[in-house]
């Protein structure tokens, strides 16, 4: 049940995704809807569950748009580990936690993804404007993570995967 | 555990190393199949959006009519309200007939198709159709909408194309300045922090460099056989001569709207025994080589 509500949560994101428009004055970033449910999943699963969220949402956002088969997979799970390592040391239910990792990785994934499509020869763009991208992509994927994380485990609940509130409010 | 812990790490790296050395061909039909099972889902996305936008504009009307409402009858505000669907339907239904003479008068087949999406990481400048290999389209394909060119078709699964976009770095079409013929190639150049496409044409012929003007029209120049000769591309702005002083440079302002395409269409090929004309209006005076 649990992978079945991750799937959801990953074919929403990517349609979500992919209907989003790219801002072209933060450098072309597009809003990281599913690296945002990456980082929920790498906080909220075991490492097994983790990597599986992050080579589904790579091959979709690959599969979705120009990138080869692959290079999202590894980018996501790369921040994925990265954010899993660190799970221990953060408050995941904080919002400041979701907005300093959301910008965090999202920052983290543009970067690697410029330099994996620039050595494949995939893409033109220079070094100014893959800054300018990830500066954009950071702040939106600080600005996107708690808000994703609000719907993950608001589907969750819904489908019966994480109890109601309890009296503190806590998630 | 640390063994488990291990063995996981090195398993999702085997596999990762498969998916990253998969032969093109597999890549590009995993890559399809989950393109066309997306497909339905984001034509009704889209066709969602599209119909919040319409009603959004139409709410718009409402709201307005509501001051009004105060002060009216009931009946009249209904009259009113639906004046205003009428007004919408009328606009649309001109916009259609426009396409539609567009598709009917022009010397190619066209393959009318809906835009479902754009690129979903950023990088590139494309848009995704509707329509794929099973409707006849395939890869290099010219795409174009009543206003002008807006790119070529870059790959096709069976049920969707993803088109490139003038604006993209990697899209160039020879191009012609058709008043002073003068060649050269239309590169694109991203998009501006304002979000408007932004192109550049490098003309070839160093005889020509003074011959061509801001204002003057683009279109295809038919070489390289990848676009059809006379598809209206934009008009120069911008024109100067390059830093060697011997050959000319310009922007191009594309004659389409690249931000706001609903529909497009794809230049299949030629009708038969059509003569060979400008298929995106008004390229008028149009001449190749």
């Amino acid at each position: 049940m649990k992978l079945l509500v991750m799937l959801l949560a990953l074919v929403t994101g990517a349609t979500l995704q992919a209907l989003l428009p790219a801002w072209a004055w933060l450098g072309g970033a597009q809003p990281p809807v599913l690296l945002a449910l990456v980082l929920f999943y790498a906080w909220t699963s075991p490492r097994a569950g983790m990597l599986g969220c992050a080579f589904a949402a790579g091959l979709l956002q690959d599969a979705l748009g120009q990138v080869p088969l692959g290079f999202s997979c590894f980018c996501f799970a790369l921040a994925g580990l990265w954010a899993q390592r660190h799970r221990e040391d953060v408050d995941e239910q904080a919002y400041i936690s979701q907005i300093v990792f959301g910008g965090l990785a999202a920052a983290l994934v543009t970067l690697l993804l410029y330099a994996l499509l620039r050595h494949a020869g995939a893409i033109t763009l220079s070094f100014g404007g893959a800054l300018r991208k990830t500066l954009g992509t950071a702040l939106l994927g600080a600005l996107l993570t708690p808000v994703m994380f609000r719907m993950a485990i608001g589907l969750e609940r819904r489908l019966g995967e994480r109890p109601a509130l309890d009296h503190g409010g806590r998630l | 555990m640390r063994d488990r812990t291990l063995f996981g790490l090195i398993l999702a790296g085997l596999i990762l190393l498969v998916i990253l050395n998969l032969p093109e061909s597999v890549s590009g039909r995993v890559k399809g199949f989950i393109r066309d099972a997306f497909a339905p889902l984001q034509d009704l996305v889209a066709s969602a959006s599209r119909q919040g936008q319409e009603t959004l504009k139409l709410a718009r009307g409402v709201s307005s009519l509501t001051a009004e409402n105060q002060r009216m009858a009931g009946a009249i505000a209904q009259l009113r309200l639906r004046q205003s669907e009428l007004e919408r339907l009328e606009e649309e239904t001109l916009k259609l007939k426009h396409l539609l003479d567009y598709r009917s008068h022009a010397p190619r087949r066209l393959v009318t198709c809906a835009v479902l999406g754009r690129d979903a990481t950023g990088w590139w400048q494309t848009l995704r159709l509707d329509k794929g290999a099973d409707s006849g389209l395939r890869a290099e394909l010219a795409v174009t909408t009543p206003e002008g060119l807006i790119g070529r078709i870059l790959t096709t699964t069976a049920r969707t194309s993803d088109v490139l976009l003038l604006s993209d770095p990697k899209c160039k079409v020879s191009a012609l300045v058709s008043r002073a013929q003068a060649f050269g190639i239309v590169a694109g150049n991203g998009v501006t922090p304002q979000g408007l496409p932004s192109c550049r044409m490098d003309f070839i012929n160093v005889d020509r460099r003074h011959a061509v003007q801001n204002g003057d029209e683009v279109v295809t120049s038919g070489l390289g056989g990848v676009f059809p000769r006379d598809l209206l591309i934009g008009r120069l702005d911008n024109v100067k001569t390059n830093e060697s002083g011997l050959y000319a440079e310009a922007d191009v302002v594309v004659a389409a709207d690249l931000g706001a395409l609903e529909y497009v269409f794809v230049v299949a090929d030629e009708r038969p025994g059509a003569p060979t004309a400008t298929a995106a209006a008004p390229a008028a005076g149009a001449a190749g080589p």
